[in-house]
């Protein structure tokens, strides 16, 4: 597998990686367009800063704490289904995108193939991140389908249940920060 | 005017059901050996976390019942009580996880069963706010028993995901046999299995568990 493709599916291989998309993909497809393209817009500008960090060879970060809270707070947001600010939405969405990126790091020597990946990698989380936000925002735009937005939020309150769970046992066994 | 006829109002039928629950509650609790129905033999990873519910039979019974409230309460608790409880649930796993003592776990465990059950035997339609308090309180324990049990080892992401999934999964076919009662004999079925729920609460209770 090529360096590009490895970062392409780095997002979808890592569960945490999975639940921080998803939690606030669904956060933003329940938001206005112009909440919804902002926020998109500084996910990906977070994940370029954070992946640009890491080809300048940032080192050991508390990213994957940060990413497990900002996870919490998007599903707890995203459960309770009422319009945020758009400047807060899209805090959120750098802070996660920053978070990621940082917590992709390359597993390879040769540049060629760590830049490679770090391009593949913030492609496939922009990208999962889009599919995500625009399939809800269809779900919960079909006014028929109640459905579709209770099961989105009942999604959501079970991924910030296991970001909390999850960051609380990083706490115990002193893995975090 | 004869004062001692009392009027047979639906409101005095309430308030006695409720004096009845609060008697039988009571009598339990007095009589209560805690069950530990909660063994805590469970691995690591998504498989571990998605059977740690599924092996404390207190746990399922309660979730169900849980579900099956809901479904008899209506919207919008029907929808209130999936979303609200994984979040308290996990409150309770985190103060079990970081080691703060929770007196009477087990005793709770099974006083939820005992006490969601007969709500649902009853077909009871308390306030929304008191059912949800009732039931948040109760998430908390469940979820405090969990986060002491989770194993050391454990793949933490899955483990969680896994343990989230099936509690909610537990909820949504508690959910999915209440909606049973929008039909007459659906509704006698429906109550029988809470009383059932209830019954199997008095015997955690007891120590058969």
């Amino acid at each position: 597998m090529s360096g590009f493709v490895a970062g392409l599916l780095h997002p979808l291989a890592l569960p945490a990686h999975v639940l921080a998309l998803l939690a606030l993909g669904l956060l933003i497809g329940q938001q206005t367009a112009r909440t919804r393209h902002v926020s998109w817009a500084a996910f990906v500008a977070g994940a370029a800063v954070g992946l640009t960090a890491i080809a300048f060879g940032v080192g050991q970060t508390s990213a994957a704490d940060v990413l497990h809270a900002t996870t919490f707070a998007s599903g707890v947001s995203a459960a309770i289904a009422r319009p945020l600010p758009t400047l807060a939405c899209a805090l959120l969405a750098v802070i996660a995108g920053v978070a990621l990126a940082l917590d992709s790091p390359p597993e390879t020597i040769s540049i060629a193939v760590a830049t490679a990946t770090l391009v593949g990698t913030g492609l496939g989380a922009s990208l999962t991140l889009a599919i995500i936000v625009t399939g809800t925002n269809y779900l919960t735009r079909v006014r028929e389908w109640n459905w579709a937005r209770l099961g989105g939020r009942i999604l959501s309150s079970w991924i910030a249940a296991s970001a909390i769970l999850v960051l609380a046992v990083r706490f115990v066994r002193g893995q975090m920060f | 005017m004869d004062h001692t006829a009392q009027p047979r109002s639906g409101l005095f039928l309430t308030i006695n059901r409720w004096r009845a629950v609060a008697a039988a509650a009571a009598s339990v609790l007095l009589l209560a050996t805690p069950a530990l129905a909660h063994t805590g033999s469970s691995a690591g990873g998504f498989v571990g976390g998605f059977a740690h519910p599924l092996f404390g039979p207190d746990h399922v019974v309660a979730m169900v019942a849980v579900g099956l409230w809901g479904a008899f309460l209506g919207a919008p608790a029907i929808w209130l009580l999936p979303i609200v409880f994984p979040l308290v649930m996990a409150f309770g796993g985190v103060i079990g996880i970081l080691g703060i003592p929770l007196p009477g776990v087990e005793t709770a465990i099974a006083l939820s069963a005992v006490v969601l059950g007969t709500m649902v035997a009853l077909a009871a339609r308390p306030p929304l706010w008191v059912a949800a308090v009732l039931v948040s309180a109760f998430a908390i324990f469940h979820g405090h028993a969990h986060g002491v049990e989770l194993p050391p080892g454990a793949d933490i992401v899955a483990y969680s995901v896994g343990f989230v999934v099936a509690t909610g999964l537990l909820h949504l076919t508690g959910i999915a046999v209440g909606l049973l009662a929008r039909w007459p004999a659906g509704r006698i079925a429906v109550r029988t299995a809470g009383g059932a729920i209830a019954l199997a609460g008095v015997a955690f209770l007891s120590g058969f568990g």
